[in-house]
């Protein structure tokens, strides 16, 4: 009889054992994967914080706790490459300022779990940002470095050519490799090409990418690009305002040039924002082949409640421009993370950290907004079911993950 | 329902308004158009001070982007700062920000610093604290908070004191005794009607006495407390709200005078998620679309004595919010993280304050993009 019991005991507690394998089991999502060229229904388990298998039919007695996602899309966390969250209380500015906004605010419920900064801070404050915000997030807050030292600071001192300095600005980047991924270049009304040249330097140094915003009036668009590299990055691709030469001309056609820097390899992002996006761009660019490489949204204090609304709410309009879902999920997931060198990021490969978002597809009548505040009607919105950042669900709108009240 | 507006104003409120006489006319058949909603419970002194709990810190959030998308055009920040920080608030978020803030002032001098200072009663001034609401910024301040204090009643009672002189009314978050102290004595001694008693639904039993006893009874006194004219205050936040106390309360018929948020960054990706969500949860739990709204409008604006907000009359500013009531398969999570299933859910279609949209989801205000080439 004792003999019996003991044996009871070690089943039972080896049981207890194998179910403490997974942490969670998702079970039944349509997997986007990129990197791993999965467009399948999968089986993922996540365990301390990574992925932990994937398969076509996981166990769900390995799990301690099963997510039922039938009918939902799985993708990697997505990446939203500009952004400006360098949050603080000064007025009227970005940089530790009011027209920054906090990154928890508005990521995991648009099952984002990494975003860029766009160079709201400079060598001389980027302590203060990652002190500030980068470190008190639970969002993963990677940085473009503003080639300007004190970032978007306000026009005087941002345009101050002393302060551009590339080689400080390299210095900072080597020191925080792991956050900043590049440099920004973007507000500069001069003629002088010396900040353009010097965020070339600092970045090539680095051999990180370059990202260029449109506040350069006196640079003129083909110039610009003809001094980017391939894998440099170009935003606010769709703007249609006088500060820059729109990628489509008046007739409708995109311009050569622009199409041949893309065919060479620049990465477009949408870059979205306030003023960055216009369908009488998009549209037309879109249907001549020019495809934007990633979905930046240009998160901030005037964008927010703007055309933009959340990164999946870009996405949908470029599903509803006629993009597949599959396309767009992986442009905002692993192609991103391509394009800032993290390739860490992006995909959901066994031994990864298991950022992931679950997506619903709604289907019904939906309208989208451009910077002019016109619109397009569409089919598709993409809606946020859960977030898991670092293997821990940060956002669950309702309640995948809960148990019944009664 | 037809609704004019001109300027920052309603003009006009009749069955049948004539389309000719619109500068631009908005068709809303088959949406909810409701007053815009008041969150009478948040805390938006966002700041850089990283040494700081609530008081010019992070966890506080700037509002606009929480407000426009969910149908709120105006919030009550809820004593995240005291008399003696209440004007870098005012300079730093509510004079930068477009949705309405008003505030209940700290009876803590330096706001919700930290649980450390919270408990220092030499710091609590009664004079001082109703000199700031009644001779400086009456227009914005509505109130005073009380909370997060370890000891007896001494700062319920510091708090009213202050109340009675400036004659606005007390919110008591009344948590964090150990052992707890008694809310009858709370409602029926130490506070006046009128003053509100928030985190309703709170479930931490080790601090807080709970409304609803451990076989999920309503205590008899709380509906003799509301009787009085005790407001209670829903107070989602991250952590005061349970089901196992509002949806047996609810059943036997006590519901919430003002539906809030506690909206700070501990809370916003929480169960609360945003104030249409949580309309919906009581919707869910119970409630009619039409008293959960009036819970979010009507009766926030007359608990802050604030009569000119919460309606659409004629006269006032036109703070208005649209929603689309979608039917479905939803669930809503508290902070336990136990959920309820729901068929319905309010989405935001738009808002307007001050008669501009600021928040248009789907574009119901916009021209088609081929306009431009016309």
């Amino acid at each position: 009889m004792r003999f019996f019991l003991i044996i009871c005991f070690c089943i039972t507690y080896n049981m207890q054992a194998i179910g403490q394998e997974y942490d969670f089991l998702i079970k039944g999502a349509y997997l986007i994967d990129a990197k791993n060229d999965i467009r399948d229904t999968m089986d993922v388990a996540i365990s301390d914080g990574k992925i932990a298998a994937i398969s076509k039919n996981l166990p769900v007695n390995l799990a301690k706790k099963v997510i039922e996602a039938s009918g939902l899309i799985l993708s990697p966390g997505l990446i939203d490459p500009h952004t400006h969250v360098f949050v603080g209380s000064k007025s009227k500015t970005f940089a530790d300022g009011f027209y920054s906004v906090s990154p928890d605010d508005f990521s995991f419920r648009s099952g984002i779990t990494t975003v860029v900064d766009a160079g709201t801070s400079g060598w001389r404050n980027f302590g203060t940002f990652k002190t500030n915000v980068i470190d008190a997030s639970k969002t993963r807050v990677l940085a473009f470095l503003n080639i300007s030292g004190t970032g978007m600071s306000g026009d005087s001192t941002q345009e101050n050519l002393s302060d551009m300095d590339a080689e400080k600005a390299y210095e900072t980047l080597k020191l925080y490799p792991d956050i900043l991924v590049g440099i920004k270049i973007g507000h500069y009304t001069g003629t002088d090409w010396l900040p353009f040249e010097n965020a070339l330097q600092a970045s090539g140094k680095a051999g990180k990418p370059l990202l260029v915003e449109c506040h350069l009036p006196e640079y003129s668009l083909a110039d610009q690009l003809n001094k980017m590299r391939p894998g440099d990055i170009i935003t606010h691709s769709f703007e249609e305002i006088d500060e820059r030469l729109p990628i489509i001309d008046s007739e409708g056609r995109l311009h050569p040039f622009v199409k041949a820097a893309y065919e060479r390899g620049i990465n477009f992002d949408v870059g979205h924002g306030g003023a960055g996006f216009w369908f009488s761009q998009a549209i037309p660019a879109y249907q001549q082949g020019l495809v934007p490489n990633s979905f930046g949204t240009d998160l901030h204090h005037f964008s927010m409640n703007s055309g933009m609304k959340n990164m999946l709410n870009v996405m949908s309009k470029f599903i509803n421009i006629g993009m597949s879902v599959e396309e767009v999920i992986e442009k905002a997931s692993w192609k991103t993370a391509q394009a800032i060198h993290r390739t860490d990021l992006g995909h959901l490969s066994v031994g990864a950290v298991a950022d992931l978002t679950l997506l619903k597809l709604h289907k019904g009548d939906f309208g989208f907004i451009d910077a002019g505040k016109n619109k397009i009607e569409g089919k598709y919105k993409l809606e946020t079911e859960l977030t898991m950042k670092d293997g821990k669900v940060v956002y669950d709108l309702n309640g995948l993950v809960a148990n019944k009240y009664h | 329902m037809d609704v004019a507006i001109s300027g920052k104003k309603i003009i006009k409120v009749a069955k049948n308004i004539p389309e000719n006489t619109a500068k631009k006319t908005i068709n809303l058949k088959g949406y909810y158009v409701t007053p815009g909603l008041i969150d009478m419970h948040v805390h938006v002194f966002n700041g850089a001070d990283t040494e700081s709990y609530i008081a010019n810190a992070l966890t506080s959030l700037p509002p606009d982007g929480f407000t426009f998308r969910s149908g709120v055009t105006t919030v009550v920040d809820a004593g995240s700062s005291g008399w003696r920080n209440f004007r870098q608030f005012k300079k730093q978020t509510i004079d930068e920000s477009q949705t309405r803030v008003l505030a209940l002032l700290n009876i803590v001098g330096t706001g919700m610093y930290g649980r450390y200072e919270e408990q220092d009663v030499t710091d609590m001034s009664p004079t001082m604290t109703a000199n700031m609401i009644t001779k400086m910024f009456p227009d914005i301040l509505v109130g005073i908070k009380s909370a997060h204090y370890w000891g007896d009643f001494t700062q319920v009672d510091l708090a009213v004191e202050a109340g009675r002189l400036a004659e606005v009314p007390v919110m008591v978050d009344f948590g964090e005794h150990q052992p707890t102290n008694s809310i009858e004595a709370l409602f029926m001694k130490h506070l006046r009607p009128g003053d509100i008693f928030t985190h309703t639904f709170s479930y931490g039993p080790n601090n807080r006495e709970t409304i609803v006893d451990e076989d999920l009874k309503v205590k008899p006194f709380v509906f003799e407390a509301q009787k009085r004219g005790i407001k209670f205050d829903v107070g989602h936040g991250g952590g005061a709200f349970s089901f196992r106390q509002a949806v047996p309360a609810i059943q036997q018929g006590f519901l919430p005078d003002v539906i809030s948020s506690d909206l700070h960054s501990q809370s916003m990706n929480s169960g609360f998620k945003d104030m249409s969500n949580l309309l919906s949860k009581f919707m869910n739990m119970g409630l009619t679309l039409e008293e959960a709204v009036l819970r979010a409008t009507w009766n926030p604006a007359q608990a802050i004595n604030r009569k000119d907000l919460g309606h659409l009359d004629v006269g006032t500013e036109a703070d208005i919010a649209i929603f689309t009531l979608r039917k479905g398969d939803f669930g809503f999570l508290d902070i336990r993280k136990t959920k309820i299933d729901g068929d319905k859910r309010l989405e935001t279609e738009m808002t307007i304050r001050a008669g501009r949209v600021v928040w248009d989801l789907n574009g119901l205000s916009a021209p088609y993009w081929e306009s431009e080439f016309k």
